[in-house]
């Protein structure tokens, strides 16, 4: 089902990049223009798509899904980074890190409480240091200035 | 410059306390990375790449490339203390290295890979120090022409180095191929596939796409399983092997060298395909084949050397023709690019410093390896005690300031996570993600190169085909895409 999906989306993506492309230009008076190489390439995407949907041996026949507790775990990870990310901008590095540290920790093993807090602190000062200092990184500061 | 004085030359430049220092880093997280399940060389290259940023040209390449080879000595400890590879390219090492070590014999077993990796991993560099140079000489010559059908070359190359489906490796080169065209069109500064997007108008940034498809999709995998490391030696004893071990050998290090070369050369060899092949010619012309599996200390040199001396030949068409061979060589070529600098035929000429810095380096880090994979042993079975819970948080922290470091953008990172999903689902449905980045980093120049020789041709595309060596080169693609076609469909016949 996942693995149909996919191949429609392949054959979406590579249509409306083909579209999109053709209306870049595909040659002009000195060669090819800037929508040639691409429309090449979303042809290929949109027609192996095809290919992938139609073709029964490329399908995998028993996907290595996880099972719904790993599958969250991984989900936890994601759901970390994307917390980083948003904070980032907004209250900075440091801030950012140690809101999301604690999710990643305790979503995989549940860490201790204790252990979270030092590999926290831990992780986040070798990180400023090595990367803010060192190698004279700047990384990004919240509006209370770190 | 002959190969001698460039040498001597690379030695001047890489004898400085920083560089060496660089070069020592790189021997030592390449270890750890090889050492540790579940962070490949690939990943670990990816990860690290933002930090050669901040460092010359020269102190960057050594670092990345001391990763490379370090990966590949490092590897073989976690085959041999826990019958669990630690990156790809030692698999075959669990079979007889760990039968060794269960049998008491992890010091040998050890001790023959770290000597084995690095004899073959000097051979291999004496031979890429004359080598790369006459090969360079040739393509000095090199116009957008010849340029474009070497790097259209490079990406026939590509198609050999799928692994599984060939529709799916297929969709993954014409995918690394769109994406590359995002952003501002350098020829005529049009913008396509930016759909107003700021942030899009200088293209998807390789950092972000790499880190992504190969680190985070590597973690997102990772995490669905806890990894429990079982080690059979607590304390590791007469790493120097026996007189006896060395007879035996001797000959598999000098055929895996031989062999790990020349497949690292070859677009879609690599080391790992030159452990499995070591391992399979080594027991195929045993006298005892039903001794592998079993402890044969022969399946540990043989395939060990091989990785090694891919890593060396693998550096050939890298710095000589800017044609990466493999998915770490292809992230070489993009921390190159990044630095500003563009590997292909003129390299050489114009860089010796950095050619023969890089040489220079890998000789340096070989010597390295050996003192930090012999007496440090006892540092990395420590290390295996690490829970992979502790570690994790910390290798995506690293990825999440990697990435933002190449642009100060917050936006990179939005890119990272977003690839790092489709990364694992592609994983998942057992699509080849190596082919993506090969055609992400060579596309570009292709069309570059393509579009020069039709704004200098009064034949349109005839120019391709009115000099010779561009001629050639476009011929060798048509011949190994035919060949390609022609393989598969024998395959097929075969199959029904």
């Amino acid at each position: 089902m996942v693995e149909r999906l996919l191949n429609l989306f392949w054959i979406l993506l590579g249509s409306g990049a083909a579209w999109h492309a053709w209306t870049l230009g595909l040659r002009g008076p000195s060669g090819p223009e800037s929508g040639l190489f691409p429309f090449i390439a979303s042809c290929a995407i949109a027609a192996l798509g095809l290919a992938l949907m139609l073709a029964r041996g490329s399908r995998v026949t028993r996907p290595d899904w996880p099972d719904a507790i790993s599958g969250l775990r991984a989900v936890g990870v994601a759901i970390g980074i994307a917390l980083m990310a948003f904070g980032m901008d907004r209250i900075g590095f440091v801030a950012a890190a140690a809101i999301a540290m604690p999710v990643l920790l305790r979503t995989i093993d549940r860490a201790s409480w204790l252990e979270t807090a030092l590999l926290t602190t831990g992780s986040i000062a070798a990180i400023v240091l090595i990367f803010g200092r060192l190698l004279g990184m700047p990384l990004p500061r919240g509006p209370w200035g770190w | 410059m002959d190969a001698l004085s460039g040498l001597a030359m690379g030695f001047s430049v890489m004898l400085t306390p920083a560089n060496l220092y660089y070069c020592f880093l790189g021997s030592l997280i390449g270890t750890m990375v090889g050492v540790l399940p579940g962070l490949g060389p690939l990943a670990a290259l990816a990860l690290l790449l933002p930090v050669t940023f901040t460092l010359s040209p020269i102190a960057g390449l050594a670092m990345l490339a001391a990763i490379f080879y370090g990966a590949m000595y490092g590897g073989s400890t976690t085959s041999i203390l826990v019958n669990i590879p630690g990156e790809a390219a030692s698999v075959i090492t669990c079979l007889d290295g760990h039968q060794m070590a269960l049998q008491g014999r992890a010091g040998a077993a050890l001790g023959m890979a770290a000597l084995g990796s690095f004899i073959a991993g000097t051979l291999s560099l004496v031979v890429l120090t004359f080598f790369a140079p006459v090969l360079a000489a040739i393509a000095i010559r090199f116009g957008p022409p010849e340029n474009f059908g070497l790097m259209a070359l490079g990406l026939v190359c590509t198609l050999f180095m799928i692994t599984g489906s060939k529709l799916k490796g297929l969709l993954m080169i014409a995918l690394g191929f769109l994406l590359s065209s995002v952003g501002m069109d350098m020829v005529n500064g049009n913008e396509r596939f930016t759909f107003g997007i700021t942030n899009l108008t200088a293209g998807v940034e390789l950092l972000s796409v790499v880190i992504g498809l190969f680190g985070i999709s590597e973690i997102l995998l990772n995490v669905e399983r806890i990894v429990q490391n079982t080690l059979v030696a607590e304390r590791i004893r007469k790493l120097l092997p026996t007189w006896s071990d060395w007879k035996a050998s001797f000959a598999p290090i000098l055929r895996g060298s031989g062999l790990g070369f020349i497949l690292g050369i070859v677009p879609g060899g690599g080391p790992i395909t030159a452990s499995f092949m070591s391992y399979a010619i080594e027991r195929r012309i045993a006298r005892e084949p039903e001794r592998f599996g079993k402890g044969a200390i022969e399946g540990v040199a043989g395939p060990e050397s091989a990785n090694n001396a891919a890593v060396a030949g693998s550096m050939i068409p890298l710095l000589s023709l800017g044609i990466p061979s493999n998915p770490i060589t292809a992230l070489l070529l993009g921390a190159l690019i990044i630095q500003g600098i563009q590997p292909g035929p003129l390299f050489i000429s114009q860089r010796p410093d950095l050619f023969w810095g890089v040489v220079a380096a890998m000789y340096i880090g070989n010597v390295m390896l050996l003192v930090l994979n012999l007496p440090l042993i006892g540092l990395w079975v420590q290390m295996l005690r690490i829970p992979y819970r502790f570690l994790f948080p910390v290798i995506v922290l690293l990825a999440m300031v990697g990435t933002y470091s190449a642009n100060k953008n917050v936006f990179d990172i939005w890119v990272m996570l977003g690839f790092g999903i489709l990364g694992w689902l592609l994983r998942k449905l057992e699509y080849d993600i190596a082919p993506f980045v090969l055609a992400f980093v060579l596309a570009p120049l292709l069309e570059q190169s393509l579009r020069q020789s039709m704004t200098m041709s009064v034949d349109g595309a005839m120019i391709l085909f009115q000099r010779p060596v561009s001629a050639g080169l476009v011929a060798a693609s048509l011949l190994l895409l035919v060949l390609m076609v022609i393989r598969q469909f024998k395959t097929k016949r075969g199959d029904s």
